[in-house]
């Protein structure tokens, strides 16, 4: 079945109908959609940041990943049910739209840098501020900072594709 | 001159016309209105949860808020530019809208907050900076939050009422 006939199909679950028939169902879970991005980008902001060497020098990278991190996740977890949601209730907006898969492999790009540049640093001692890191990681600090915001973008610019 | 004609002469100018006529223009700069949004409100509320008692990166919730202003304020920024371009391509269209009002009115209800929490709570922050926040302090931090978390929801039923796009 292509991407297409299967978006045909979704649109036409009971599912879909009633989200889309329910007036305020999208308003809000869009809204809540936004607010977790914007968590996920609020922690993203200060651990990349700090990670890049630019922001709270004074405290432990460690430290810092500690209290984000896991900010991080729930975000995460929560924005894939909303924007599960949002599929299941407009596929042919998404499922057939560039833009949409783009802005899934940034989002898997800036997942995988995440996992790799700072999950690490949370079995790291916190007495640990050590010397600050290396290229590698400021680099990928910047550049997931960037993928994310290329996140948001993209999913603002979903809806005029 | 009424407000109605401020909102028409708004409509016909240049700027107006022109970012009504390059169908690119509108979606990047609401994709980038957006950007900036959840900047604000990323930033926002790690200081609010930090005056809530919540732990932030550091001990001193002084530090902290001064630290993280200049992001709020860098992104606020961008945030009033680009709402003021959607604003000038539709001018008429939003200021009628009733969930625009309501996102203006709650705006300036956070400004208001905003002023009331550096005027009082902020003034002793050594007293509190690195022990549990006071209770004025908890009430503004809970503040901004439900009215932050107001902007964006209204914000975005905006794009679901507005009488025209274009």
């Amino acid at each position: 079945m292509s991407v297409q006939a299967f978006g045909q199909w979704l649109y036409t679950t009971p599912a879909a109908a009633a989200i889309r028939e329910t007036v305020w169902v999208i308003p809000t879970v869009q809204a809540i959609h936004i607010l977790s991005i914007a968590v996920l980008v609020g922690s993203a902001l200060v651990s990349n940041l700090r990670l890049a060497g630019v922001f709270a020098a004074d405290e432990a990278p460690t430290t810092i990943i500690r209290r984000y991190l896991p900010w991080m996740w729930c975000a995460l977890a929560v924005l894939l049910l909303t924007g599960l949601l949002l599929i299941v209730a407009e596929p042919g907006r998404t499922l057939n739209n560039a833009v949409f898969w783009t802005k899934m492999a940034l989002v898997l790009f800036a997942f995988v840098l995440t996992l790799v540049f700072q999950k690490p640093l949370l079995n790291r001692q916190s007495a640990d501020n050590g010397p600050d890191r290396s290229t590698m990681t400021k680099s990928a600090a910047w550049l997931s900072l960037g993928l994310w915001l290329a996140v948001i973008f993209c999913g603002r610019f979903i809806a005029y594709t | 001159m009424s407000l109605q004609t401020v909102l028409q002469s708004i409509q016909n100018s240049g700027l107006s016309l022109w970012i009504r006529q390059n169908p690119a223009i509108f979606p990047i700069i609401e994709s980038l209105h957006v950007v900036a949004i959840t900047l604000v409100f990323g930033t926002i509320m790690i200081v609010d949860l930090r005056l809530l008692g919540f732990a932030s990166h550091r001990r001193s919730a002084n530090k902290l808020i001064a630290e993280l202003l200049p992001f709020t304020w860098g992104a606020f920024i961008l945030a009033v530019v680009t709402g003021s371009l959607l604003f000038t391509a539709n001018a008429p269209a939003y200021a009628n809208n009733t969930q625009f009002q309501l996102k203006m009115l709650v705006m300036l209800a956070a400004g208001v907050n905003m002023v009331i929490f550096h005027m009082t709570a902020h003034r002793r922050i050594a007293v509190w900076d690195s022990v549990p926040p006071p209770t004025a302090a908890r009430l503004a931090g809970v503040t901004s939050l439900i009215l932050w978390v107001a902007v964006i929801y209204v914000g975005r039923w905006i794009g679901f009422t507005l009488d025209i796009l274009f």
